[in-house]
């Protein structure tokens, strides 16, 4: 039965009653394609789980998933998708230190603003300054400004407004820090009460609703507000440059793994044409006992393949292991402070991005398929006198 | 079968090698060679070294293409014949020896025996089953797990025999089968093959230099300056 000697053929192949050499061998190249597997899975699990923790840094804290952009007092209407409404205040100011100053955006906003889902985008550095006898409000400066501006907790800044068209300071005290881990968003950031915003900049300031929503479902709600005849926008569109370049990279990544995986999948066709070259001789054996090329070139394709597979799902399972396990390194490496990782985000949740994967491993599986099957045509130029002119 | 019991006809058969690329002539091997074989008859084919004497079993056996001439096998043109039509017959029809005996080396006695059968369709069992009594009757029943290398050079070609006749064929194509082999067991193998001819009524043709093992064949020819000469 000819698919009981393939699958005995099969079996030497890959080692089963075969030398200890024959199994090293097999062993090794599905560990060479297991480690480029798993690199593929884990960079791209990395990039796409690190583009999602900067969009939600700017969702969660920037400007909310939708921005209802109506007056204070506006009913927004009582969704099941919205998780969370906040009214908030916002405007540019400069802000001075004793010794340097800086552009910010200041955001005023209630004191449930910060609720678990936000408190989980940021780290407060120390417990609330006390700042009873104090007549100064207090703000919310993020590590990085501080830095700047060569503050700390409970020293003193002066925020420069605009009023009746003329302009005056309003000493504020740092009444604490915050570190978001996403060094562009800490950069200019700045949080301070409502009630703040209100007194000292009134009508200057931009008053909007922030809203937050399940994933995935921004789209449903933001269309039932505008048929309500709000008027609303998304943090993708307030913040452009910033989701247009997250999308490009994670695509543009995304092609990159598509290229390795090509790459990839032609290595695998040369791991059948050495196993080929390696065994013209049983090849042309074979033949000379009557096997026809469909069945060698069965054997051979199959070899590769089970090769192939097994190497994808170790290398998968590797992979998405070594990145589930990201964190208490990201956590490690954050801590550090290394100046050629400030620009990056080390905080961030780590998801498996289960679509990018799989285009990733079918690209894999269906080249490495083809250029085998291609790379198998010289079985059939083997010729059957290779076996006699052996000795 | 045809009813002559006419297995093997070469007619009018030439074969020479083109110029290799560096230059240089063409080598003429065979010219208008005319032979047949019967069923259950042996023709031994003798000749020096270089005479062409494999080349004419490997043409006869439709390894190898000739240019002028036709070879019928079995009353089929073998150069009309599909890779497919000629894998077929030299599973179903044709048994092969070499000088070497060229097993499968991770393939145990038993197993290499069976791949033919298998190859040819039958089921693993009844493969194994008539590879288990051909090793038997070739005197190998102690050495079915043996590997290729866990097997002296007289017993592979042993093993070598059994396999050739596994799937029952027409005939049986002999290169110089016991070259490799001391006198012992030169002398072992040609009367292992003798008798499960006669046994099996299989068609030989035997490439040999050894006179003595030559004579043994029904038909004795011998190839000098590219013609077939008959000596008995």
């Amino acid at each position: 039965m000819r698919s009981k000697l393939a699958l005995m053929l099969i079996g030497r192949k890959l080692g089963i009653k075969s030398s200890p050499a024959a199994k090293r061998r097999i062993l090794f190249n599905i560990l060479l394609i297991s480690v480029v597997v798993a690199a593929l899975v884990f960079a791209q699990l990395f990039v796409v789980s690190m583009s999602r923790g900067i969009a939600n840094k700017y969702a969660l804290l920037g400007n909310g998933h939708l921005q209802v952009h109506e007056k204070a007092g506006t009913p927004i209407p009582d969704l099941k998708q919205i998780v969370d409404v906040q009214l908030v205040a916002q405007t540019y100011s400069l802000l001075y230190s004793p010794s340097k100053n800086l552009m910010v955006r200041l955001k005023g906003v209630e004191r449930s603003y910060f609720n678990s889902q936000r408190l989980g985008e940021l780290t407060f550095l120390d417990t609330p300054l006390d700042t009873k006898g104090s007549s100064l409000p207090q703000i919310l400066l993020s590590k990085s400004i501080a830095s700047k501006l060569e503050v700390g907790q409970g020293d003193k800044v002066a925020l420069m407004m605009i009023s009746n068209n003329s302009l005056r300071p309003q000493l504020c005290i740092v009444g604490n820090l915050y570190d978001s881990g996403y060094k562009e968003l800490d950069e200019n950031l700045i949080f301070c009460d409502f009630s703040l915003m209100d007194k000292l900049f009134s009508s200057k300031a931009d008053t909007y609703y922030e809203l937050l929503v399940a994933d995935n479902e921004a789209d449903e709600v933001r269309s039932i507000l505008e048929r309500e005849g709000l008027s609303v926008t998304s943090w993708e569109e307030e913040n452009y440059a910033v989701a247009s370049n997250l999308e490009t990279s994670r695509q543009a990544v995304l092609g990159v793994m598509i290229v390795v995986a090509i790459l990839c999948g032609y290595f695998i066709s040369e791991l059948s044409r050495e196993l080929i070259e390696d065994d013209k001789r049983r090849i042309a054996l074979l033949k000379l006992l009557g096997s026809g090329n469909s069945l060698i070139r069965g054997v051979y394709f199959s070899t590769v393949m089970l090769v192939t597979l097994t190497s994808i799902v170790l290398g998968t399972a590797s992979g998405i292991l070594l990145g589930l396990n990201l964190g208490s390194m990201l956590s490690f490496l954050a801590a550090k402070s290394i100046p050629a990782l400030a620009f990056y985000l080390l905080d961030f949740q780590v998801m498996v991005p289960f679509l990018d994967i799989a285009i990733i491993l079918f690209v894999l599986i269906l080249v490495s398929s083809l250029s085998v099957l291609w790379s198998l045509r010289r079985v059939r130029n083997i010729p059957l006198l290779s076996s006699t002119r052996f000795d | 079968m045809t009813k002559s019991n006419k297995i093997l006809s070469l007619k009018g058969v030439s074969k020479s090698f083109p110029a290799t690329a560096r230059g240089g002539e063409p080598i003429d091997i065979l010219d208008s060679i005319d032979l047949e074989l019967h069923t259950a008859t042996s023709i031994a084919i003798t000749g020096k070294s270089g005479s062409g004497k494999s080349t004419l079993l490997q043409i006869s056996a439709g390894l190898l293409s000739s240019e002028k001439g036709e070879v019928l096998f079995d009353g089929r043109r073998l150069d009309t014949l599909s890779d497919t039509q000629l894998s077929r017959i030299r599973s179903t029809s044709m048994g092969f020896i070499f000088q070497s005996s060229l097993l499968l080396d991770d393939f145990t006695a038993l197993e290499n025996v069976a791949v033919p059968a298998m190859i040819m369709g039958i089921g693993e069992k009844p493969a194994r089953e008539k590879a288990l009594h051909l090793l038997e009757s070739v005197g190998l029943s102690d050495r079915l797990g043996h590997k290729s290398d866990q097997l002296s050079g007289g017993e592979r070609q042993r093993v070598a025999i059994a396999r050739a006749l596994v799937n029952e064929p027409l005939i049986l194509f002999a290169d110089e089968p016991t070259g490799s082999l001391d006198e012992r067991n030169a002398a072992l193998i040609e009367d292992m093959l003798f008798a499960l001819v006669a046994e099996k009524q299989v068609a030989l043709m035997l490439i040999t230099h050894n006179a003595p093992f030559a004579s043994r064949c029904d038909e004795v020819y011998r190839l000098h300056n590219r013609k077939v000469e008959v000596i008995r």
